[in-house]
């Protein structure tokens, strides 16, 4: 175990922060570090940015575990052990479709495709503002498209709503999406027929990261999450019977 | 490599460890295409379980150390997975089972039998629910004796075995315990210590759970040991497990006894595929020494 100080912290609005940590590791975006707050828990978090040496991690308050997060101080020791996974690939002519806490991974990415002179678009949805963090940061770098719930930013609805006009309009040749799982499902209907290939984020519990345990293997599959993902393709989801249906808790079994 | 073991025809001895990637039947079939001869599921008993907080397996320079504290989903939800690995899958599957007392054993065997698994085997062993369980029922021989019967008596045709750890009164005498009381193999070991790794900076112990079982290259030469040692005085045939990470260890293995091999934390080291690389190697070595069949060099080092 690696236990570093938190440098800094930034609160991008209620419940949603990110923290930086010294640089001891490089990471591919995609690529996730397991988080350690002694005495309580470990969980799994994307790298959203490496910049200046620092290490950039977004959270956005669920439970019990987060909620811990929320309270940390800069200065406060908390593990971290990675990059575990297997990242993004670099493409032409991407859209990067970011749901909620999802745009998290989809920033390191960004920061990647931009640095390669590879052209990409953005779209991006959450339920309020504020939950649309980075924005500046994308429209830098890219013509963004953004939609909230209430419609407090961007246009009111679903990324999924203008989808098809996006990447006719834009020329998409890829696709790169991280976000909640329906939205994938929502995703997959829409793009499959399109045959633009594509890759997701995805999240599962995750105990050992470091494909042992079982916890995060995919039915259907056998692909574990957490070696042979979180990013995969069209093609490592076509035997997954499990998408958008049923996950495993802490115990293994199988909740809705 | 075709290997036997009981009333079991295997494509080769190795067999996939309990509590390595063993929760579902799409895990475990995976695994088998990537040449293991048979699989073990993760242990489970009457109710699902949580398990305990992470960090709950972290590794060190020579294996692991971990307290996932028998998570598992539940004896009637596994027996489903059970099920659905037997539809996909001609590989034996290999059923761990565990109770938190004594009677719970018998009980979920029983559960587990629903599924015609190929084997139980019984896991009193674990050292990683001690501050909720006490001491592991492996370390006291009345109380193995007592789960040996109990699930004989209920497994009928199917055979049993009884999985020890290298702490207690001594493997072999509990080997010998085992066997005494009708048990069909013996699986040795599982995890060793257990022991504690102590973060620097926070000065606290890394495991959630504080203490946890070792796994890996550091526990091989007490696996070894342990076989070798079971394999003098009891002659049920034994799955050798710990340590086992490269082709060399295995043929340790069978030099002190062992019928079947079983591998856990190699997956980590040398990923998945670490099952066709093992027998890969096994095969070429068994052609230098002009052997036709393991039983040809099994306790050859005695
Ligand atoms: C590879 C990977 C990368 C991840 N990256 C990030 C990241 O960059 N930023 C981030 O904030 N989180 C990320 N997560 C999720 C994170 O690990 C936690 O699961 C999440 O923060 C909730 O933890 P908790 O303990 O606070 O909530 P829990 O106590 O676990 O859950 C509380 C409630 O929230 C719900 N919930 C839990 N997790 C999620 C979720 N991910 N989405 C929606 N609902 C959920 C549960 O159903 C439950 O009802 C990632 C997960 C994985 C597997
Ligand atoms: C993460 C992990 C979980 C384990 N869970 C179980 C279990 O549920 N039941 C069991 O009998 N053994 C369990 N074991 C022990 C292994 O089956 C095996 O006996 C031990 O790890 C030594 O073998 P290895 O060095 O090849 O891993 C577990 C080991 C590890 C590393
Ligand atoms: S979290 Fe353990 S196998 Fe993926």
């Amino acid at each position: 175990m690696h236990t570093f100080p938190v440098k800094k912290i930034i609160e991008h609005g209620p419940g949603v922060k990110s923290f930086y940590f010294e640089q001891s590791f490089e990471a591919q975006p995609g690529q996730f570090v397991n988080l350690w707050i002694p005495g309580v828990d470990e969980k799994p978090f994307s790298v959203s940015a490496i910049k200046d040496g620092l290490i950039e991690i977004s959270v956005k308050q669920y439970g019990s575990f987060t909620q811990k997060l929320m309270q940390a101080r800069a200065g406060d020791l908390l593990g971290l052990r990675g990059p575990f996974g297997n990242g993004f690939t670099l493409r032409e002519n991407a859209l990067l479709i970011g749901g909620g806490i999802g745009i998290a991974p989809l920033r390191l990415l960004a920061a990647e495709l931009h640095q390669n002179n590879k052209r990409f678009v953005s779209l991006f949805g959450a339920a309020t503002k504020y939950e649309l963090i980075f924005k500046a940061d994308f429209k830098e770098i890219s013509n963004c498209y953004f939609y909230t719930d209430d419609g407090s930013f961007g246009r009111k609805g679903l990324v999924t709503e203008d989808l098809l006009n996006i990447i006719r309009d834009e020329k998409i040749e890829f696709i790169y999406a991280a976000g909640p799982e329906i939205m994938f499902v929502k995703l997959k209907e829409i793009i499959d027929p399109l045959d633009i290939p594509y890759e997701f984020c995805m999240e599962r519990y995750m105990k050992c990261g470091i494909g042992i345990c079982g916890q995060c293997v995919l039915d259907g599959s056998g692909v574990r999450l957490c070696v042979e993902g979180p990013v995969l393709n069209q093609d490592d989801l076509k035997g997954v019977t499990e998408l958008g249906m049923v996950h495993r808790d802490a115990s293994g079994r199988r909740i809705k | 490599m075709k290997t036997s073991f009981l009333n079991l025809k295997m494509n080769n001895p190795l067999v996939l460890a309990s509590g390595i990637l063993g929760l579902t039947a799409s895990s475990m079939k995976r695994v088998v295409e990537n040449g293991c001869g048979a699989v073990t599921t993760k242990s489970f008993n009457l109710e699902a379980r949580k398990g305990h907080p992470n960090p709950s397996i972290v590794p060190f320079d020579h294996g692991l150390l971990n307290a996932v504290g028998l998570s598992n989903p539940g004896a009637e939800e596994a027996v489903k997975e059970i099920s659905r690995f037997k539809e996909i899958s001609d590989v034996p599957i290999f059923a761990s089972v565990f109770g938190r007392t004594i009677e719970e054993y018998g009980k979920v065997a029983e559960i587990a039998l629903k599924a015609k698994p190929h084997l139980i085997e019984v896991n009193v062993s674990c050292p990683n629910v001690r501050s909720e369980f006490g001491t592991p029922f492996g370390d006291v021989p009345e109380d193995t004796a007592e789960i040996t019967r109990l699930v004989k008596q209920v497994a009928g045709d199917i055979p049993v075995s009884i999985k020890l750890g290298p702490h207690g009164p001594g493997i072999a005498r509990m080997a010998k315990v085992c066997e005494e009381n009708g048990a069909d193999a013996i699986t040795a070991i599982n995890t060793a210590g257990p022991g504690m790794l102590i973060d620097i900076n926070v000065q606290k112990p890394v495991l959630s759970n504080k203490t946890g079982g070792v796994s890996g290259p550091a526990i091989l030469p007490i696996a070894v040991k342990s076989v070798y040692e079971v394999y003098k005085n009891v002659s049920i045939p034994i799955i050798g497990t710990g340590g086992v990470t490269y082709w060399q260890d295995a043929v340790q293995m069978i030099l002190a006894g062992a019928t079947l091999i079983s591998l856990g934390t190699a997956v980590y080291y040398e990923g998945i595929e670490v099952f066709n690389k093992i027998n890969g190697g096994l095969r070429d070595y068994m052609n230098q020494f002009g052997y036709t069949s393991i039983a040809d060099f099994r306790g050859g080092a005695h």
